[in-house]
């Protein structure tokens, strides 16, 4: 090695030591948000709190119970709504490819704030009040969410597919986008199938 | 006299028949209008409490209050639904109020993690400025020194004297 090389030694060192000595400042310009995926999780979990039975053949005036909840991985704090929507087969639902809401008005809401890599998880319990059956139409006209009574008139026709009466509950998951200052639709929505039926004793 | 009793009642009973559904009908709008207004309450806390978030404060607390004003507001909306404003409008005021306590610590926090942050940031900055000044100059005289005696030990050569 001649002096030359050892000039250009030394010039690459001071630089690389610099860099090293200057790198809290580049870490104060230069941000690394972003670099992991970010999500939030949204789970519909049954009465034992594990994903398995959840109720499907559901009696008027019996009361059911499931875990909705969301572990929020976005990287920063969120506020989140939950709508709470009943409809029957043939209403329109939520088509979850092209991230379009039901247009149903929801029962109930639930607004929560989940700090990241938090979890908020709430139990709802569920029973379908002044059910009839009419001419091969069954019609609920109340559902009660966690003891409030929501008046109803959503009817289903008889399935003789399916043998049954079929009607959804499902739960929308919308995000409060704060650049917009609205809440926008998460595309993400968790719900259950019910056959709702009149057991007499 | 009897006539203008009779006329009296009638006219009180006929005006009550026509007031009553409006000022039920105003009730729900007042109550509606309370809701919105503690949910614009809550998000303009929820939008400070992130920029507090952002400047690198630990806002746990005030998300955890803010959770609690989220459920009075979800029970102002039930309530409303089932028209009864009274209650709307109690748990609409609990949420604004609580929305307006939570603003407020935002704000300080906001603030507080900012200067901090600035702070932090000069000292960053002039610890960093004197430690490339440092490194730059140590390394510019280990140069002059490794130079000298590179001249002296391995080429053997002596600094000319001018």
């Amino acid at each position: 090695m001649n002096l030359n090389d050892y000039q250009t030694l030394f010039v690459v060192v001071t630089l690389g030591s610099a860099l090293i000595v200057a790198s809290p400042v580049l870490a104060l310009v230069v941000s690394f948000k972003g670099g992991s995926e970010q999500f939030s999780e949204f789970w519909l979990l049954g009465p034992d709190h594990i994903a398995d039975d959840y109720p499907f053949d559901v009696n008027a005036g019996e009361m059911y119970t499931v875990f909705v909840g969301l572990e929020n991985h976005m990287g920063s704090s969120e506020y989140y709504k939950v709508y709470v929507k009943f409809c029957n087969e043939t209403q329109s639902l939520l088509d979850s490819d092209e991230g379009v809401p039901s247009s149903l008005s929801p029962l109930h809401e639930y607004p929560f704030f989940v700090e990241d890599d938090g979890v908020w998880e709430s139990s709802v319990s569920l029973c379908f009040n002044n059910v009839v059956i009419e001419d091969g139409i069954l019609s609920v006209g109340e559902v009660v969410i966690n003891e409030v009574s929501f008046p109803v008139d959503v009817y289903a026709v008889w399935d003789s597919e399916s043998e049954g009466y079929f009607f959804q509950l499902f739960f929308e998951l919308w995000r409060y986008d704060a650049d917009s200052h609205s809440f926008t639709f998460a595309d993400q929505s968790v719900g259950l199938w019910l056959n709702v039926n009149i057991y007499e004793d | 006299m009897g006539s203008w009793l009779k006329f009296l009642v009638v006219s009180v009973f006929l005006f009550s028949l026509v007031s009553l559904p409006w000022v039920n009908a105003s009730n729900e709008t007042v109550a509606f209008s309370e809701a919105t207004q503690a949910e614009a309450a809550l998000t303009s806390a929820y939008d400070v409490v992130l920029e507090a978030e952002e400047a690198g404060a630990n806002v746990s607390s005030l998300l955890n209050k803010l959770n609690i004003g989220s459920e009075y507001l979800a029970e102002a909306y039930v309530w409303y639904r089932l028209g009864d404003s009274q209650n709307a409008n109690h748990f609409a005021a609990l949420c604004y109020n609580l929305a307006e306590d939570v603003q407020s610590d935002a704000v300080a926090l906001r603030d507080e993690a900012t200067s901090s942050r600035m702070s932090e940031s000069v000292v960053v900055m002039v610890g960093s400025a004197v430690g490339v000044i440092l490194v730059v100059g140590t390394c510019f005289v280990g140069w002059r020194v490794f130079k000298r005696r590179y001249h002296k030990k391995v080429l053997g050569l002596r600094p000319e004297v001018v």
